[in-house]
């Protein structure tokens, strides 16, 4: 099948579709099952919720009671997967060259498909939204219904306000013991920032953290229209112009951010994966997750 | 020349545009990495939506006054006209006109002497279709007119006016002289009289001596060369001897009182020719045909009273109202 363009992201708002477009571009392997087997272990039976596999449906029991009924393994898996989605105002920062594409949409997708990865392996997951000053949990949980929880948290994220300040980041991210995997959908254009600061501390406590600098192709070239005059989303007052004589200085101001944040993230341990929103992001996905299997 | 001041109407797009809104750019696009920029101050941009349209319209209003001022317009308003000269017989003009058709035309009393000069400098006000006729006693000008339009000229001789002039007579042969005045025909009369008073205008001295110096006159006629000491030195002009003296103007010569018809009329022809004004020759009725030869100098300045006081009173409202705004 041939890859998805991130131009199906600006086509659609039904999560689930690109989804199942995306990770059927991504092939078998990526989502290695090494827990698979390991929930063999019967534990009960649950009424069948649309979403489940059909497989795990006991047809024995439709026989017998003329209900569909679902097998639950004991636990799929001991990982649980939290989602943080950044959806501060900066995040609807639109693609140039793409209509209707912006980074939050991008973000939701890259999340959605790692949601729906775990779900297909039988992990907890669960969605922390940072946006307009507040914290947004989806308690994390197993199954399909989990999945159409998430995705419509996901599908109703509006990108707006500043990430919430770094106290309640503090007492809201508070993971019980149990190792969990963190992927984080982030612009990192704030730094240091409250969000940061709370990658590395969870990075401290032991999880697995994985964090994603979202940029569009205009950034990175510094190839903005030079017409409008432009604003800060998130910072009030000023206008700012953008221009040939302008583009040296904004791409070297850029680079220096940039590297300060690889570098402080690379001191803490916390995988960087780097995505223009242009790209497909079945590419971004692969390459996200395959950083952590490289650990 | 005046009408190139029209070119200096684009100037009116000056307050056109510098009435044009300011509008500080306020639909900025949000770009989140415009932190990586330097700050700029916001743009200024001009709107097409005017700030204060009544001073616009009034400092529009002033500028074209001010062109129009230069320029001088001259827009044709006059229709048929008839041209009148002064003093001119009323009944005969009413007769006239209503022979030529003009009744309705608009009347213009002028100077006989200025008529047709008047017409020539005021031809460009007149419509196309205006027909123009000239009535009275009016002199036959040097040159054939030439107008741009046919102009019917319609004159009246009047009878010449009578002016009397006193004359003082000292001589033996005074009925050979009074004959000679008695013969003077036209308008010009003589008065005989007997001694000089402060209105004779000619004494004629025929006597061998000086005349008494409390006469005088502004012309004397003398036989005797030797009685003004102011014909030593004179020169001569046709047989007469001429000066100036205290006591007037001396003409002198041998040969007079004339004696022959000829002779006598020479002298007072001379004599009408230098010191009274000419009378003005009637020209015959005739109609001037339409040639493209312009006037040499056209009247201007029609509308510039107008004009300047438009524009004083323009500039008034202007100041006001530009106070009032800053207020």
């Amino acid at each position: 099948m041939a890859q998805v363009s991130s131009a199906l992201i600006a086509h659609t708002t039904d999560l689930e579709l690109v989804i199942r477009h995306v990770l059927a571009g991504l092939g078998q392997g990526v989502h290695a099952g090494r827990e698979r087997g390991s929930g063999v272990e019967f534990s009960e039976y649950r009424a069948y919720a649309p979403g489940d596999e059909w497989r795990r449906v006991d047809w024995k029991l439709l026989a017998r009671a003329d209900r569909y009924y679902v097998r639950e393994a004991e636990r799929d898996s001991h990982v649980a997967v939290w989602l943080l989605l950044d959806a501060s105002a900066s995040m609807a920062e639109p693609s140039r060259s793409i209509a209707g594409l912006d980074k939050l949409s991008y973000a939701r997708t890259l999340l959605a498909c790692i949601g729906a990865i775990a779900q297909r392996q039988g992990d907890a997951f669960g969605l922390a939204v940072l946006s307009g000053g507040r914290v947004q949990f989806v308690p994390a949980a197993r199954g399909p219904r989990q999945l159409q929880r998430v995705l419509a948290k996901l599908a109703q994220v509006q990108a707006e306000g500043d990430l919430p300040d770094a106290d309640l980041l503090r007492s809201s991210l508070r993971f019980t013991g149990s190792p969990s995997l963190i992927f984080a959908a982030t612009d990192f254009l704030d730094w240091p920032s409250p969000l940061s600061q709370a990658l590395v501390r969870l990075r401290h406590m032991r999880h697995d953290v994985r964090a994603v600098c979202l940029q569009t192709e205009a950034e990175c070239e510094g190839s903005f229209d030079s017409g409008p005059a432009y604003r800060d989303p998130e910072r009030d007052g000023g206008v700012f112009r953008f221009g040939a004589d302008l583009r040296e200085g904004y791409l070297r101001n850029r680079e220096q951010h940039f590297d300060t944040v690889s570098a402080a993230l690379r001191a803490s341990d916390v995988q960087l994966a780097q995505a223009r929103i242009e790209q497909a992001p079945g590419d971004i996905l692969r390459q996200w997750l395959r950083q952590g299997g490289r650990r | 020349m005046n009408s190139l001041w029209w070119l200096a109407l684009p100037t009116l797009l000056l307050p056109v545009w510098w009435h044009r809104k300011k509008r500080v750019q306020t639909n900025a696009e949000p770009l989140a990495s415009a932190r990586f920029l330097s700050r700029t101050e916001p743009r200024q941009m001009r709107v097409w939506r005017w700030a204060d349209v009544v001073l616009l319209i009034v400092r529009c209003l002033l500028l074209a006054c001010a062109i129009a001022w230069l320029a001088d317009p001259v827009f044709p308003w006059r229709g048929d006209t008839v041209v009148v000269a002064e003093g001119s017989d009323a009944q005969w003009v009413e007769r006239e006109i209503k022979a030529a058709g003009y009744d309705t035309a608009a009347r213009e009393a002028l100077p006989a002497h200025a008529a047709l000069a008047w017409i020539g400098e005021h031809e460009r006000e007149f419509k196309p279709e205006a027909r123009l006729l000239v009535l009275g006693d009016i002199p036959m000008p040097a040159s054939l007119p030439q107008f741009r339009r046919p102009v019917v000229l319609r004159t009246l001789a009047k009878p010449l006016p009578r002016t009397e002039t006193r004359v003082t007579i000292v001589s033996e042969r005074a009925q050979e002289w009074r004959r000679m005045f008695a013969a003077l025909d036209g308008p010009l009369r003589v008065v005989l009289e007997t001694a000089p008073g402060p209105q004779t205008e000619l004494i004629v001295w025929d006597r061998p001596g000086a005349p008494p110096p409390s006469m005088r006159a502004p012309l004397w006629w003398s036989t005797d060369a030797g009685a003004f000491t102011e014909l030593a030195q004179s020169k001569a002009v046709g047989g007469i001897r001429y000066a100036d003296g205290a006591r007037g103007r001396v003409w002198a010569s041998n040969a007079w009182p004339p004696s022959d018809p000829a002779a006598a009329r020479a002298l007072l022809e001379t004599w009408r020719e230098l010191h009274y004004a000419a009378v003005p020759y009637t020209a015959p009725s005739m109609t001037f045909t339409e040639t493209n030869v312009p006037a040499p100098a056209y009247a201007s300045g029609a509308l510039r009273d107008f004009l300047l006081w438009a524009l004083v009173a323009l500039f008034a409202i202007e100041r006001i109202l530009t106070h009032a705004r800053r207020r």
